[in-house]
């Protein structure tokens, strides 16, 4: 005879039981393990939908602008492409699509990701099939697509083309994209059309150049200046060298880079400001359209207010030294339009035409080319009537020769932008110098990832996998009543067995045994059974992480916005969850172990019930009761956030409510024994521990359920902020569409109220609760200073300065807590730009983004033009009208108007799934929760055997006994059911009357009413059991 | 030698302590065997409990081959009382799990025992005649059979003090006669100190001592 010997006999001979126990821990241990599958499942699914879409591509090579497509035939293996956004108009509908990722592309790319089929060709577009469906789009039809015309120079600068920033393509649909490609990393449908690549080229006047090239392979060849928007080329009889850009603006940054490098190599940097004035003016007599150059050294003034003019201009002016210079300009300002400023000087010298070169100048598109000033198409107002012959002559002999020359600071204080503030720098060292400084300035802009930008995008995006969201947490989280009342039950389970045995307790302590040893016997037939349920528990933890997922993918789509989930069985999950489940089962074996320590052996041979006192619960309700008040007072007074004040009190009531309860049936002193029903009463008391643990079961699950449907947000409206329209476009708008101006260049007609608010937008990730990928660079956007103004005050933190430099943001609340994981406070970095979360915003339609001040965002992101996002106020009633005239006269711009509510309404789905979720598998944990007060009642009434069977001795009729049973099954219920739903009612009266939640009286009375069902069911089986058996066999059975 | 000296029991109720036991003394020798008799409820199973360890007295002191039980700490009492003290009680208290042979070999379990407790558990049920028994389940013997089990259990151990409650009485005559019979020839062949609550004058006439236990006190029991 072994320890071993006897273990194997208890678990075999208590089999009921321990079978009950098996099933706690399984059932605990497959929610667990069940519910780390599906974080496993959602991470796999994600990384899976990641790697199909960007197939071979590794990494992408990119840069602001184009730079030439050979690159990719030195990374083989490797494909060019163009990657723009884009809106689409199905012609023969009329319907639109726009933020469609338009991929210019060709064999290459086919080739590279080793496609079926062929790539587009001619005037050949292929959609996805999400935007095919979108459209109603089939082979053959026209397709128009609207996309951006890129300009090297930013449109937000006096040369930028504003009036001509998109294109129009009219293309034939050829077939539906079999296997999309998207370089983002979001779940949902990929929205994207391809079109020839040397067609896109052509049309936005690129040939041979591409903005991306997705590769294999990460390294990056020998990048050319050209390839980088930068033109390195000696000045003809100056005898030096200019650097100039695409953009004709030299940045700050890159010219610290140039004139570091000039240093180095021991050359002289001349850094040059051009820039064209409208008018050169003393007294009465004036010079049009003259460009000036700011510089420092000859043939620059030395007084800061000081001009240099040459002698043509001079002599036109009849200047004299010492004279009033008035020179009149265009400035392109932030508020969308261009304005005309003036700035005085006095002539200091004058210098012959030659002592400057038209190279000062760079190439502006419209006016360096042109073969007279008349035929000059600037992207600003030129009055040809100004033009006098003799103004023709300069050009004809001079070109951009610079008529006049101030100080740098001078220049850049009154033309420089947030994009910079020279047009080119000049290096100076003699002949020769071009191979080596080119090949180190080349080398410095590569150091200073200035250049060409190699992205690790597979890597980056398997991070991002990991998901925003961890949805093995939240699910574990969802599953906790579940997992509680499994573990309850377990607990419940064991203990019913010991109390069934405490006799054979007493005698093993009679024999000798000590309580420890007999604790350790109980301990180990516990960690038996634990083991053996979890071992089940893994394959309830496969079934239950289907069927979650399978909810994923139907029920609770909403949550998650992808259909593409599904199981992977992971082992870690599974034995972490079998673990988990090992060690909560034991832990609540040990814990109803612990109630034996108070019998003695004499006690436990008699069956002698032990009672503890209930003052120490009477004591602790009191405290939790007189805590749920003042939470509930302080919720009323706004000292706490009312709706976390009221749960809590609500929390607190419950616990206040058990204990009570607890304390009550200790004291025994319940109701007198009048009738049948008070007879049901009155056994509730017999073992108060069984009766309030289902009475807690019940309750925290009923709770729970009805508590969180009062958070459920439907038709709220108030976190638009008023506003009942938004919309989105494509192409940003640079012209201000509140005022007269902004309107017309735009063709905008005049719309009665309508307002808009203009967003500036850096594109990113969408830090939105749609997108289950980890936000890693996110969408920022930037009000006009004047909404922040105009808007409650907590905005006016976005222009706050801190004194180590981080940016404030405000995000939401929800987007800050559970996609981005930050907390008030607490910073992002992006790029190397520390944000940080000053505020943040309940309920709002900015989820998807982080807001900061248009100052910082100018600073951050010079070249983010324009504004893409707006929100929209229209008169009450039109906002039909008013989207539909929007929609028409903006479709240019690929704008789409989008009804505010309806945007904040998407978010309150994913939500109320994610609450749907919570309450279905409280749900789950009530109904376990029932199956274990059925148990319990069983095990009370077999134990009772006797006591009804000498009730029918005596002459109680079936009926009569089942309704004693009953009404203890009923008092327990009802008790367990109001208790959880009168507290439940205290801890969302906030959220009904306030955030607009409600109470969705008919399907929790439906829920209730089951639930009362299956308790009643469970009542009648176990009596039914109970009463099978004859009176005598009853009365004789030990 | 068992030694009870000056032991009270006093268990609280809703009208102030109910004294069981007061000023209550006995000693038996090795050898001796003693039969505590009374009317229900007088208090002789406690007397029985505190004798064996299994319930400390309010005052007073027990003594067992000089050892008090109540002065050593949970497990050395444990300890003391599978070594020591054999336990039969009314109603034979087998685990219904274990077959006859396990049942009697469970004190053998608390210190992993020796070799030599199977060839005694069989002597032992060969002894109390129920050597065929050995792998039967409680649930298939009688009620007789059941308490000889319990008496094999009981001197397992080779304890020094045997403590009987009502060892006879859910038996009939003829069972109880021969359970009697066995406890006595056992005893005897031990040397136990052998103390038996009963209610049967049939069996208490087998004891050379006897008491009554009246108003919490022992007093010498007529024949």
């Amino acid at each position: 005879m072994r320890i071993s010997t006897l273990l194997t006999r208890n678990l075999t001979w208590y089999w009921r039981t321990n079978l009950a126990v098996l099933l706690g821990v399984a059932t605990a241990a497959g929610v667990l393990g069940g519910a780390a599958l599906v974080g496993e499942s959602v991470r796999a699914s994600l990384r899976g939908l990641v790697l199909d879409r960007l197939g071979n591509a590794d990494f992408v090579v990119t840069r602001g602008g184009f730079f030439g497509e050979q690159l990719a035939a030195e990374m083989q293996p490797a494909a060019p492409l163009i990657v723009m956004d884009g809106a689409v108009t199905h012609e023969p509908s009329g319907k639109r699509a726009a933020g469609v990722q338009v991929y210019g592309v060709d064999a290459r790319f086919w080739k590279f990701q080793g496609l079926a089929g062929s790539a587009p060709g001619g005037r050949e577009i292929q959609l996805t099939a999400a935007v095919a469906r979108e459209l109603g789009a089939a082979a053959n039809d026209t397709i128009l697509l609207r996309i951006p015309k890129p300009s090297a120079i930013p449109l937000e600068t006096l040369h930028g083309r504003k009036e001509d920033t998109g294109k129009t393509l009219r293309l034939t649909m050829s077939g539906v994209v079999q296997h999309p490609f998207s370089l983002r990393a979001e779940q949902g449908d990929v929205r994207a059309v391809y079109v020839p690549l040397s067609r896109l080229q052509r049309e936005v006047n690129e040939a041979g150049k591409v903005n991306t090239i997705i590769a294999a392979q990460g390294k990056l060849p020998a990048v050319s200046l050209a390839d980088m928007g930068l033109r390195l080329r000696p000045v003809d009889g100056v005898g030096c060298l200019s650097l100039e850009t695409d953009s004709t603006i030299v940045s700050d940054a890159l010219a610290d880079v140039a004139s570091r490098t000039a240093r180095s190599l021991g050359l002289r940097v001349q850094p040059v400001l051009a820039y064209l004035v409208n008018s050169l003016r003393i007294a009465a007599r004036e010079v049009p359209y003259s460009v000036v150059a700011a510089l420092d050294g000859s043939p620059a003034p030395a007084a800061e207010d000081g001009i240099v003019l040459n002698q043509w201009a001079a002599r036109d002016l009849n200047a004299a030294l010492g004279d009033a210079v008035k020179l009149e300009y265009f400035v392109w300002k932030p508020d969308g339009q261009l304005h005309t400023e003036t700035a005085k000087f006095r002539v200091e010298r004058i210098v012959p035409v030659d002592a400057a070169d038209r190279d000062l100048t760079p190439q502006y598109p419209g006016i360096t080319e042109s073969r007279s000033l008349r035929d000059w198409d600037p992207p600003f107002p030129l009055d040809l009537g100004r033009i006098r012959p003799r103004d023709e002559e300069y050009w004809d002999r001079y070109r951009t020769t610079p008529k006049a020359f101030v100080r740098l600071s001078r220049g850049r204080a009154l033309w420089g932008t947030r994009f910079g503030s020279l047009t080119s720098l000049r290096i100076f060292g003699g002949a020769g110098i071009q191979p080596a400084y080119g090949e180190a300035f080349r080398t410095a802009l590569e150091s200073a990832k200035m250049g060409l930008t190699v992205i690790p995008v597979k890597a980056q995006s398997l991070e991002a996998a990991q998901g925003a969201t961890d949805f093995g947490e939240y699910f574990v989280y969802f599953s906790f009543f579940l997992m509680v009342s499994a573990l309850l039950l377990t607990g419940l389970f064991f203990r019913l067995g010991i109390e069934q045995r405490k006799r054979e307790i007493g005698i093993l302590r009679s024999l000798g045994f000590s309580a420890s040893k007999i604790r350790a016997v109980f301990l180990l037939e516990g960690a038996v059974l634990a083991l053996a349920g979890a071992a089940v528990g893994i394959g309830v933890a496969l079934a239950y992480g289907a069927l979650i997922m399978l909810g994923l993918r139907t029920w609770w789509f909403d949550a998650v916005g992808t259909r593409l989930l599904s199981l992977h069985a992971s082992a870690s999950a599974l034995v972490g969850g079998a673990i988990a489940g090992v060690a909560a089962g034991l832990g609540s074996v040990a814990f109803a172990l612990r109630g034996l320590q108070p019998a003695t052996p004499r006690g436990l041979l008699a069956g002698v019930e032990i009672t503890a006192p209930g003052r120490w619960r009477w004591f602790a309700g009191a405290i939790a009761a007189g805590l749920a008040a003042a939470l509930v007072g302080a919720g009323a007074a706004g000292r706490v956030d009312p709706a976390a004040g009221f749960f809590g009190a609500g929390t607190l009531l419950l616990i206040a409510a058990l204990l009570f309860q607890n304390a009550w049936l200790h004291t025994r002193r319940l109701i007198p024994i009048r009738g049948l029903a008070t007879l049901g009463t009155r056994n509730v008391a017999y073992r108060p521990g069984r009766s309030i643990l289902c009475i807690a079961l019940i309750a925290s699950a009923t709770f729970v359920i009805v508590s969180l449907d009062a958070f459920r947000r439907e038709g709220s409206v108030e976190g638009t902020g008023g506003f009942p329209l938004l919309a989105e476009s494509v192409l940003p708008l640079i012209h201000d569409p509140n005022s007269a101006s902004g309107r017309a260049a735009l063709n905008l007609p005049p719309l009665e109220g309508v307002q808009f608010v203009p967003f500036r937008v850096r594109p990113g990730d969408d830090t939105s609760c749609l997108n289950l990928y980890q936000p890693r660079t996110p969408r920022i956007m930037a009000p006009p200073s004047t909404f922040l103004r105009t808007a409650n005050n907590p905005w006016l933190l976005l222009e706050s300065k801190s004194a180590d430099g981080a940016i404030p943001a405000i995000a939401d609340a929800n987007s800050m807590t559970y996609v981005l994981h930050r907390k008030l406070g607490e910073e992002f970095e992006l790029d190397g730009v520390r944000l940080r979360i000053v505020a943040a915003l309940q309920d709002s339609l900015f989820q998807g983004e982080l807001i900061i001040s248009e100052e910082n965002f100018l600073r951050l992101f010079p070249d983010a033009a324009g504004y893409r996002f707006f929100l929209v106020n229209a008169p009450p009633g039109k906002e039909a009208e008013v989207t539909s005239t929007l929609d028409e006269a903006l479709s240019d711009y690929g704008f789409d108007v989008q009804s505010a509510p309806a945007r904040l309404a998407a978010f309150h789905r994913v939500e109320n799934s994610y609450l749907g979720t919570f309450q279905a598998l409280g749900g789950l944990g009530l109904l376990l929760g029932t199956i274990g007060l059925g148990a319990v009642l069983m095990r009370n009434v077999l134990e009772r055997r006797r006591e009804l069977a000498l009730l029918r001795a005596v002459g109680y009729r079936w009926r009569q006994l089942a309704m004693i049973v009953l009404v203890e099954n009923l008092f327990l219920l009802v008790v367990g059911l109001a208790t959880g739903a009168a507290c439940a009612a205290v801890a969302v009266a906030p959220a009904v009357s306030v955030r607009g939640g409600h109470l969705p009286v008919r399907s929790l009375v439906v829920l209730l009413a089951l639930v009362l069902a299956a308790g009643m069911l469970a009542s009648f089986a176990a009596t039914t059991a109970a009463l099978r058996a004859s009176v005598l066999d009853a009365l004789r059975s030990e | 030698m068992l030694e009870i000296s000056q032991v009270a029991k006093q268990y609280p109720s809703a009208r102030g302590p109910l004294t069981v036991l007061s000023s209550l003394s006995l000693t038996l020798k090795r050898g001796d065997a003693a039969a505590i008799m009374g009317p229900s409820g007088a208090g002789k199973s406690t007397l029985l409990y505190i004798a064996g360890g299994l319930e400390p007295p309010t005052s007073g002191a027990v003594t067992l081959d000089g050892m008090n039980p109540y002065q050593l700490a949970e497990k050395e009492l444990a300890v003391f009382r599978n070594r020591k003290i054999g336990f039969i009680f009314q109603d034979h208290c087998l685990l219904p799990q274990c077959s006859v042979l396990e049942n009697v070999l469970i004190p053998t379990l608390v210190d992993h025992g020796s070799a030599d407790d199977v060839v005694r558990a069989r002597e032992l049920l060969g002894q109390v005649g129920l050597a065929d028994r050995l792998e039967h389940r409680p649930a298939e013997l009688s009620g007789g059979e059941k308490q000889r089990v319990a008496l094999a259990r009981a001197l397992i151990r080779r304890p020094l003090l045997l403590l009987c409650d009502e060892p006879t009485g859910n038996l009939d005559e003829a069972s109880a006669a021969m359970v009697a019979d066995l406890l006595m020839e056992l005893h005897s062949r031990q040397e136990t100190v052998l103390m038996v609550v009963t209610h049967s004058a049939a069996l208490a006439a087998r004891f050379p001592l006897r008491y009554e236990l009246r108003h919490a006190n022992l007093y010498p029991a007529h024949a």
